[in-house]
């Protein structure tokens, strides 16, 4: 499993493996289909156990954004004042964070995004996460 | 078999001692013992004789640990809210009165205290509570960062006017500028200065955002036929709700859509208007905690007091300010303007400003509704009265 630093927030554990090498996968609910985000052991929907991880394109649209000014503790790694991106995917539906790179003209709610797997500096080590791209 | 609890339990005695953020005169424990006797003192009864205890946010302060100074004679009952955030702050109304009206306890103090010096910043406490690889990764770790995610939302997509915002920030520095106890005693809010400040993580600026301060509250409820003999007016509980819904809570930004740039009252917003039988317009003054300018007013658009739509003609500063005021909102002004310990203080003055003891006064206010911590994953709220 990819190497954590403040911990995972549960179920999502091949989400991280997958970003790790770049790619994304998100979890699907096998008896019913529905897509988990946060990732579940149980669907609560179906009652389910079973899983799969369905590999997704970095492609989306912008549901909000915040530009941040402030040195918050922990955010040593980046550069001020940098923006962050709520992205919901095409196709899941699934809303994930992550910085946004290159231009920001046009940043606005409803514009589409793509994205790729980087990782942040984070104290002596990096955490994977994801850089948006206004499309 | 009717369960209400409504008008069965009052609010006896307060007490508040709140002190610039990392200046408190002793430790934190000594400041919430200060606290306590002061709301005993109040009331005119004997701290020994308080038997049960209730907290929110992670407070530190195991009641045990307080009996040697109280003169606790039995420690009967003692429980906390869940939640790192103010979102259980009403919440704690709730457990004390089922505790008294189930005879578990006779006398319950709720209480909340925060000194820098031992328990560090309320904010990286909180974050504490929800941090993850997802967040840190994207540089959010603080509350403002998730509030202003939210707010951008609720401005850019929802259309409610940033300028709303100012309103109430005003309304709340306005308050305390006539509050002696507030930070903000003295000094109406520099508009110029609000509208330049320096960004924290936009659409925030500096002064959209509480700021820590070091002290402790203590609010001391007993039964309402007991409260009837203690030295002041009984400030009776009608209404208290907590909890959330599916679609809300610490969901990692993939809440329900609809839900997701409100304050997350709508789940119990029912609940507390109808155990109190009352409306929104039936609420003479709102104790509002206000973490950040956008959570409030998400707030009182959740517990119904305007829309979307109308947020514009009801948000207005004269309109929120007493007395005369329709919508009086943070009497000694609020997290903002009086001073932040982890929200207590407008748990403090939906008492205060129903006994004629607030810095602003509402002529004839009877009800009043404390709207607890905004944007938590679980919140709750409270409705008070007087005869």
């Amino acid at each position: 499993m990819a190497q954590m630093v403040t911990g995972q927030v549960g179920a999502e554990g091949p989400y991280w493996d997958a970003l790790a090498q770049g790619r994304l996968r998100l979890q699907r609910c096998t008896g019913c289909g529905v897509w988990h985000w946060p990732a579940v052991w149980r669907c609560g929907q179906c009652g389910s156990w079973d899983h799969e991880w369905v590999e997704q394109e970095f492609v989306g649209t912008v549901f909000t954004w915040n530009r941040t000014h402030h040195r918050f503790a922990g955010t040593e790694g980046l550069p001020l004042p940098y923006t962050t991106v709520l992205v919901e995917l095409d196709g899941s539906g699934v809303r994930l964070q992550g910085l946004l790179e290159g231009p920001e003209d046009g940043l606005r709610i409803g514009a589409r995004v793509t994205g790729r797997a980087d990782r942040t500096p984070f104290g002596e080590t990096s955490i994977p996460s994801i850089r948006w791209s206004l499309a | 078999m009717s369960l209400s609890l409504s008008g069965k339990t009052a609010i006896a005695g307060v007490g508040y001692r709140q002190y610039k953020r990392g200046t408190a005169p002793l430790p934190e424990r000594g400041v919430l013992v200060r606290a306590i006797v002061d709301a005993c003192e109040d009331a005119g009864f004997d701290p020994a004789d308080v038997d049960g205890f209730v907290s929110y946010g992670d407070d530190k302060n195991e009641p045990v640990r307080l009996m040697p100074d109280l003169g606790t004679r039995r420690l009967n009952w003692s429980a906390q809210v869940w939640g790192g955030g103010g979102g259980g702050i009403a919440g704690t109304f709730g457990l004390a009165a089922g505790a008294i009206l189930t005879g578990q306890a006779k006398a319950v103090v709720i209480f909340r205290a925060l000194a820098e010096g031992n328990s560090g910043r309320l904010a990286a406490a909180v974050m504490a509570h929800h941090l993850n690889d997802h967040m840190v990764g994207v540089g959010q770790v603080a509350p403002a960062q998730v509030c202003a995610m939210r707010a951008q939302r609720m401005f850019e997509y929802h259309g409610v006017p940033r300028g709303v915002c100012e309103e109430l920030v005003r309304a709340s520095y306005h308050h305390g500028s006539r509050n002696p106890d507030a930070i903000g005693y003295g000094k109406e809010l520099d508009l110029k200065a609000f509208r330049t400040a320096r960004w924290i993580a936009e659409p925030f600026r500096l002064f959209d955002c509480s700021r820590e301060n070091d002290g402790a509250g203590a609010l001391l409820m007993v039964s309402a036929e007991h409260a009837r003999d203690l030295r002041k007016k009984p400030v009776k509980l009608l209404s208290v709700a907590q909890g959330t819904e599916r679609g809300w809570g610490d969901l990692l930004e993939n809440d329900d859509p609809a839900l997701y740039a409100t304050g997350g009252f709508r789940a119990i917003k029912d609940r507390l208007y109808d155990q109190a039988g009352l409306t929104p317009a039936d609420i003479d003054v709102v104790q509002l905690y206000e973490n950040f300018s956008a959570q409030g007013v998400a707030s009182l658009i959740d517990h119904g007091f305007c829309t979307y739509e109308n947020v514009a003609e009801v948000l207005k500063f004269e309109n929120l300010i007493a007395p005369s005021g329709k919508l009086p909102v943070n009497t000694s002004g609020g997290n903002l303007a009086h001073g932040f310990v982890h929200g207590f203080v407008t748990a403090v003055e939906a008492i205060r400003c129903l006994r004629g003891e607030s810095p602003n006064p509402v002529p004839g206010a009877r009800t009043s509704l404390l709207a607890g911590g905004p944007g938590a994953p679980t919140v709750s709220s409270a409705i008070f009265g007087v005869d």
